[in-house]
């Protein structure tokens, strides 16, 4: 009964003359990716270091105020500070600022790419529909499938961890950029053509303000999906939070484990609030100008 | 048009419930099950394949795995929800003697236990290697102490003022011990150490480093695809001695790798667990057979039933005369 | 300088593949449904050729797919005609290259959308000033000429608002100080006040009619409202399925309508038969009760700028006008102000229609008093409310 249920047509890739050329290119082209892990390392490096020489107190009064303001009330700002406190009574805070760096880096190059794609992707049908089963490759992969040949261009450490978040956490960026071009009421884009705009003027003060928010929604998705890449990247050798959430599960210390878990889901939470409060608050801002 | 479609649907439903109950007809004397666990390297995969064939033929299970991580799968077993862990690196779990003792579940027999771990380096690094142009990096490296002059040379991208030593896999219990080895030599003055999330990064970076002809240092272990296909050093340490290498002074000692099974599995089939308690091999069998299979692309099954035949006189130790008899008649 | 600004020559837009076959069926006069089945072709103008003159209101109207608006697209290249010739001043339109037709839409017309097209990320201010903006002018200057523009469409004080906080009518203001900021030789106003209620739409045209009488622009107007087309054109063409009918004046064509297309077209709607009370009654700013003083009644006319105040109790039924003469008389003479209060006052009701009541509002000496089955006090005509109903 086996021709009935079992799959008769297999093609036997050979697997292995495409793994050794993968590695072949890797090793043949040390020099570039060294070029681009050199970079990338010294970025994560940089806000690392930054990071680290903001003390921890302006950093809970920061936090303080931007919850304040952007969510005017006074409630959320002393509720995101405390939380932001407790990562620091867990004596996690060094390890944050290590996990913040590698996502920090990530979206901002996330973003560096995502935005002008996405602006590229709406102006062309075309390009939409050719670029959307990439972006749902990106999106779906499993993260394994790319994050050990990772490992072999870009060695382990934060290079990888960089790279890995951003074919991750691009997408939503790219989408929603595009989406909220897209979007934007079609007499508005005449109007604009009617007063004689060049293509840029259109894109710079037409299009792009008014796709703000949706253009925002997606950025807050880039670095929530970034955030979420924190234990998976700690697989390949980034250090943080992440990294002791995996060891901690490694050697089933559950609370150990709870504790750097808890300052994960504590981060993702003060930056998605804060984004998302930044804006809305400046939405309001621009009602009540009335 | 509906009609149509009706009529179609009911022709595919007919031709589902035939199929069905032809298949339904085929030998199905509700098969026992034997679940095995998988925590990803290729050489429990390969003994799994291996005590997997000889379930099937002898003793007419239905075998499968579970995968998972070394400490899930362990505590799989103790619950009863994984029946048979072929190979348990006992000194990697922090717990595994606590379980034994406190009857949470049972050890069987050892499947090898003569099998290397430890700092490893490229013999490039040391030898060189004329066919590829490469010069020896570190002529007079030989020992773990030796690494402190050579920092230079295994030089950390992150921080360039120092060197990088990949040390044990994150929550393994010999990570711990690693690190209070570079602690001992007073490695830590001009390394970093990193603990890999897991054993498929460390692969990659030795691979890639191989690849490129460029020196790296990481902790690994026998037997493994890696050391039997590629040429590394194991770095040499004081002798082994139980009391201080804990603390990291002395070399590893070969681990004993432990075949389990659960409480509820070992009441069940003693006949089965029969078989296991004879189970064992060698780290150098498992690495010739993991070597046959890099080498000919051969499935885990394949390269059982090879390494059975193969071994035809060591495995007839395992069983009955009877039982023997009926497993080879199976797989010729 | 001509008198004609704009001249188009057998202008055609044909969207689809088999464009030469549909116009072999067009040329044999053709239907536009007939067209589209049997080549595909969608006809949205064919052989319009036009002659509009310099500094006039020229209507163009029809109904939906007749192709007004595709036409007037044509004037500043929103659209570029398949085939045909549009001379703007002695210039070829369809000859402009990128560079030329930017400076063109920048120095020469402006157009105003039915939905305003304002952008709402931005103030009044920056949208009117918008058009100066990509044209690289210096933000000083810009502004300051936004900020005329904006004083001439009566919405001064309101620079910095955002567009979502503003009314329909405000928006279209808007629309028309953005369009007017650029100093266009031009006006396009595709259906421009389509989109607004029929009192704030009365409004708008007599705003439009008078900043046209002032500037003197030339405006190609568009709409599907044939009271609209009549009260506002200088000169009026109707389309219907991409082809051009009539062009006439007002009076030219209500006494020669081309065919009974337009006879219907022209029939089909008085306004003032239509507007009831209700649309064009407004809110008194004021009232007074009989029980105020002098000095009150006083104050509350004077603030408001009224000659007359309506006095109300507390029900708001009416109990008549105090005219700002006999509160002055009263004032002098020390009398009471309950015994100067008018009784005898015109009023009418919400439902009357506009055309009822031209009479009553021509003699009348006070506004017109709205007044519910009860004699409550629902609003108030003027005589000038009851005027612009009917330009």
């Amino acid at each position: 009964m086996n021709w009935l249920f079992d799959f008769p047509f297999i093609i036997r890739i050979n697997t292995n003359a495409i793994d050794r050329a993968v590695r072949s290119f890797a090793a043949d082209h040390a020099a570039f990716f060294d070029g681009i892990k050199a970079g990338l390392t010294n970025f994560v490096g940089a806000i690392n270091w930054l990071l680290n020489h903001i003390p921890w107190f302006v950093l809970v009064v920061l936090v303080f105020f931007l919850g304040w303001k952007g969510h005017k009330r006074l409630r959320s700002g002393i509720a995101y500070s405390i939380l932001l406190c407790i990562i620091g009574m867990l004596g996690l805070w060094g390890l944050m600022n290590l996990t913040l760096s590698i996502v920090l880096a990530g979206v901002t190059i996330a973003l560096l790419l995502g935005l002008p794609v996405g602006v590229l992707l709406s102006g062309s049908d075309r390009a939409n529909q050719a670029a959307r089963p990439v972006l749902d490759m990106m999106q779906t992969m499993p993260v394994f499938v790319y994050l050990i040949p990772a490992v072999i261009f870009f060695g382990m450490g934060s290079a990888s961890a960089v790279i890995a978040t951003v074919i991750y956490a691009m997408v939503p960026v790219v989408r929603l950029t595009s989406l909220g071009i897209r979007q934007v009421d079609a007499e508005v884009v005449e109007a604009a053509r009617s007063f004689g705009s060049t293509k840029s003027q259109m894109l710079f003060k037409v299009q792009v303000p008014q796709a703000l928010p949706t253009i925002m929604a997606g950025i807050n998705q880039t670095l929530m999906m970034a955030m979420s890449m924190v234990v998976t990247c700690s697989m390949i050798g980034a250090r943080g939070l992440g990294n002791e959430v995996l060891i901690a599960v490694n050697r089933i210390e559950i609370s150990r484990g709870f504790m750097a878990g808890s300052s994960v889901v504590i981060l993702a939470i003060l930056l998605d609030r804060l984004t998302q409060g930044w804006f809305s608050g400046r939405k309001n801002a621009g009602d009540e100008q009335q | 048009m509906m009609k149509k479609i009706n009529r179609i649907l009911g022709l595919l439903l007919a031709l589902m419930l035939l199929a069905g109950s032809l298949a339904g007809c085929a030998p199905s004397q509700q098969a026992k099950t034997l679940t095995f666990a998988d925590v990803g390297w290729d050489s429990i995969l390969f003994h799994n394949a291996v005590a997997g064939t000889v379930a099937e033929t002898v003793f007419g299970y239905q075998w499968s795995e579970v995968s998972g991580s070394t400490p899930i799968t362990h505590e799989a077993v103790k619950k009863g929800e994984i029946d048979v862990h072929m190979e348990v690196w006992t000194d990697n779990l922090a717990n595994y003697k606590d379980d034994i003792e406190a009857g949470a579940l049972k050890e069987v027999s050892i499947n090898f236990d003569d099998n290397a771990q430890g700092l490893y380096v490229p013999r490039y690094v040391i030898e060189g290697d004329a066919g590829r142009g490469i010069e020896p990096m570190a002529p007079n490296l030989k020992t773990v102490a030796d690494l402190k002059d050579y920092a230079s040379l295994f030089k950390d991208p992150e921080d360039s003022s120092k060197g990088i030593i990949y040390g044990g896999i994150a929550g393994w219990a010999i990570t711990e011990i690693i690190h209070k080895k570079y602690l001992h030599y007073g490695l830590d003055a001009n390394y970093n150490y990193m603990e890999p999330g897991t054993d498929a990064a460390t692969s990659a970076v030795l691979v890639a480093a191989y690849d490129r002809g460029e020196p790296v240092v990481a902790y690994y272990w026998e037997p493994t695809w890696l050391l039997g296909k590629y040429d590394f050093v194991l770095l040499e340490d004081e002798p082994y001695d139980p009391e201080l290498y804990f603390e990291g002074k002395t070399e590893c000692p070969s681990v004993r790798v432990a075949v389990c099974t659960s409480n509820d599995f070992y009441e069940k089939d003693p006949e089965f667990v029969a078989f296991l308690s004879k189970y064992r091999t060698s780290s150098a069998l498992t690495s010739q057979a993991l070597a046959y299979i890099e080498d000919t692309g051969a499935d885990y099954k394949t390269a059982a039933r090879w390494f059975l035949k193969e071994n035809r006189d060591m495995v007839e130790t395992w069983l009955t005369t009877e039982q023997a008899d009926k497993l080879y008649a199976a797989i010729e | 300088m001509s008198e004609i600004i704009i001249e188009t020559k057998n202008v055609s837009k044909l969207y689809g593949v088999r464009r030469d076959e549909a116009a072999e069926l067009l040329r044999g006069g053709a239907e536009k449904s007939e067209v589209l089945k049997k080549t595909g072709v969608t006809t949205a103008l064919y052989d319009v050729s036009l002659r509009i003159p310099r500094g006039k209101i020229f209507v163009i109207i029809g109904l939906s797919g007749s192709g007004k608006s595709t036409m007037v697209r044509c004037f500043n290249r929103l659209n570029r005609p398949t085939w045909g010739s549009i001379i703007f001043d002695g210039v070829d339109l369809l000859k402009l290259s990128n560079q030329e037709l930017l400076e063109f839409r920048r120095r020469k017309v402006s157009m105003v959308f039915q939905s305003f097209g304002l952008m709402s990320h931005r103030n009044v201010l920056g949208n009117v000033a918008y058009g100066l903006e990509v044209s690289g002018m210096g933000r000083e200057e810009r502004e300051k000429r936004a900020r005329e523009s904006i004083a001439l469409v009566g919405l001064e004080g309101w620079e910095d608002a955002m567009i979502g906080n503003l009314s329909g009518g405000m928006r279209q203001r808007v629309g028309l100080a953005r369009a007017l900021a650029n100093d266009p030789e031009v006006l396009l106003m595709d259906e421009p006040f389509s989109a607004l209620d029929p009192l704030v739409r009365n409004d708008m045209q007599f705003e439009l009619l008078s900043i046209q009488r002032k500037l003197g622009k030339t405006v190609i107007f568009i709409t599907h409202d044939i009271d609209e087309a009549f009260r506002l054109g200088d000169t009026v063409a109707i389309m219907r399925d991409g082809r051009l009918i009539q062009v006439d004046t007002p009076e030219g064509m209500s006494t020669n309508p081309a065919d009974e297309y337009v006879r219907r077209f022209i029939n089909s709607a008085d306004k003032s038969k239509v507007l009831s009370v209700r649309n064009i009654m407004i809110t008194p700013v004021s009232l007074i009760k009989p029980g105020d003083g002098i000095d009150h009644a006083l104050r509350v006319m004077r603030k408001n700028e009224l000659s007359s105040v309506y006095a109300v109790d507390g029900q708001m039924k009416l109990k008549g006008i105090l005219t700002l003469a006999d509160a002055m008389r009263a004032k002098r003479e020390s009398l009471d102000l309950s015994e100067m209060i008018v009784k005898d006052i015109p009023s009418t009701s919400p439902d009357a229609s506009v055309e009822e009541i031209i009479p009553l509002a021509a003699e009348s000496s006070y506004p017109l008093a709205v007044l519910d089955n009860e004699g409550r006090l629902q609003g108030i005509v003027t005589k000038a409310s009851v005027l612009s109903s009917l330009i």
